[in-house]
């Protein structure tokens, strides 16, 4: 019956999420928690269509709210993550020490095309993804650092006075690494 | 337990309401109309489209009457220039929001958008379309959902919630990218709640939610038949 609601999903994020919602059973506001553990818990950081599905049955919300939720709040990842993340803040501070060339700059150093960066460029939930899964672009409102702008956080790094050679440098570090 | 009486002065008249009573039903009580889009009698409010919006005595901040309870000793006004000079604001950005194109539209004048637009004397828009042409989704076997006339009023998501009971519709994403989604985004014709009731395509003001096999201007909704079944449905519970 399970594996008919949800055949992609595996019995390891099955057990994950009846532990979450049993712990919060009966708690009013419960589904952002349950939906935090899960994508905390998934080994590229997003939450699956299966998990969702899975999720809205044994909580008895309906799918359309927990779709609703989890695409309302940046926090949540409906699309499989990179291994690195690089956060680009474009605050005002930042955008005016010219982080809008750092993104471009790191976006093109990654092969992610600036035509999705162009059509994206103004939405506040941007997140590009390389093809091969190492590298996810996304930038942020504001990291409240703004005397150290422009900002770049590199796996929850905070990295103050980017220019573009030292965030070459920093993803460069990476790319070997890896 | 009896309910206690308020009164309140709406456009100099003095009226009496019921406490509880939105400004909103207060007003229609009495044959005073004020323009509503996203509000749909028996469902609940949610101040969503900024129509009814009204001006209170002795604030500056316009109130929206659809879900402002009536206080004691309110002095309204419903219609005013610095109103109307709202209203015609709200209805043309929602024009520009997505792409309406009455003229090859199955609610062509019998639409709720429409007839706002008409009577707030909008002819033309002084902006250009922000959205790009969005999806239709076919996938229903008897019902069609069109993102370019949708106006976000969420009707169809209280109606399918309060009177159905199905929760099918719901607004995904946010600001600009907000979407009515069925499920988790499924097409239409995949949602395993809905129930294939029809009841989100009577609430629509728009031709957002329509019945396959109308043609241009051919579909005429029935809102007045959702109003009674939601109220129908809140005597029974409350009962």
């Amino acid at each position: 019956m399970q594996n008919v609601a949800s055949p992609g999903l595996s019995a390891k994020e099955r057990v994950l999420i009846d532990q979450e919602v049993t712990s919060h059973e009966g708690r009013p506001g419960a589904l952002l928690g349950i939906l935090e553990a899960v994508q905390a818990a998934n080994a590229h950081k997003y939450l699956s269509m299966d998990a969702l599905r899975y999720i809205a049955d044994k909580t008895g919300t309906p799918p359309a709210r927990v779709y609703s939720a989890a695409s309302f709040f940046a926090l949540f990842n409906l699309f499989p993550q990179g291994d690195n993340t690089i956060c680009v803040c474009r605050g005002t501070a930042c955008h005016t020490r010219g982080s809008r060339d750092l993104l471009e700059k790191v976006c093109l150093d990654l092969g992610l095309g600036s035509q999705d960066l162009e059509s994206t460029s103004e939405a506040d939930k941007l997140a590009l993804t390389t093809s091969d899964q190492k590298f996810t672009v996304r930038t942020v409102a504001c990291f409240g650092q703004c005397a150290l702008a422009p900002v770049v956080e590199i796996n929850h790094h905070i990295l103050s006075h980017v220019n573009e050679r030292t965030l070459q440098r920093e993803v460069g570090a990476l790319t070997r690494g890896r | 337990m009896p309910e206690k009486t308020i009164s309140i002065r709406i456009d100099g008249e003095l009226v009496n309401a019921r406490e509880g009573q939105s400004i909103l039903e207060a007003a229609r009580d009495h044959q005073c109309e004020i323009p509503t889009l996203c509000y749909l009698k028996g469902l609940s409010s949610v101040g969503a489209c900024r129509m009814c919006m009204v001006e209170l005595a002795g604030t500056e901040r316009l109130l929206p009457a659809c879900t402002t309870p009536v206080q004691d000793g309110m002095s309204l006004r419903t219609k005013s220039e610095k109103l109307t000079l709202y209203r015609r604001m709200a209805v043309e950005l929602l024009l520009v929001e997505r792409r309406h194109i009455c003229s090859v539209c199955v609610s062509d004048g019998h639409c709720e958008l429409q007839a706002m637009a008409k009577s707030l004397g909008i002819t033309h828009l002084r902006y250009t379309y922000s959205a790009g042409r969005l999806p239709v989704d076919m996938t229903h076997p008897r019902f069609v959902l069109d993102h370019n006339r949708c106006i976000l009023c969420t009707r169809c998501v209280r109606t399918c919630e309060e009177v159905e009971g199905a929760s099918v519709w719901e607004i995904a994403s946010r600001g600009i990218h907000s979407r009515i989604v069925s499920d988790l985004k499924d097409p239409w014709g995949q949602a395993h709640n809905c129930t294939d009731c029809g009841k989100c395509v009577q609430a629509c003001p728009t031709g957002a939610l329509a019945e396959k096999g109308y043609g241009v201007h051919q579909m005429v909704k029935d809102t007045d038949r959702v109003s009674r079944l939601a109220l129908r449905r809140a005597s029974h519970l409350g009962a």
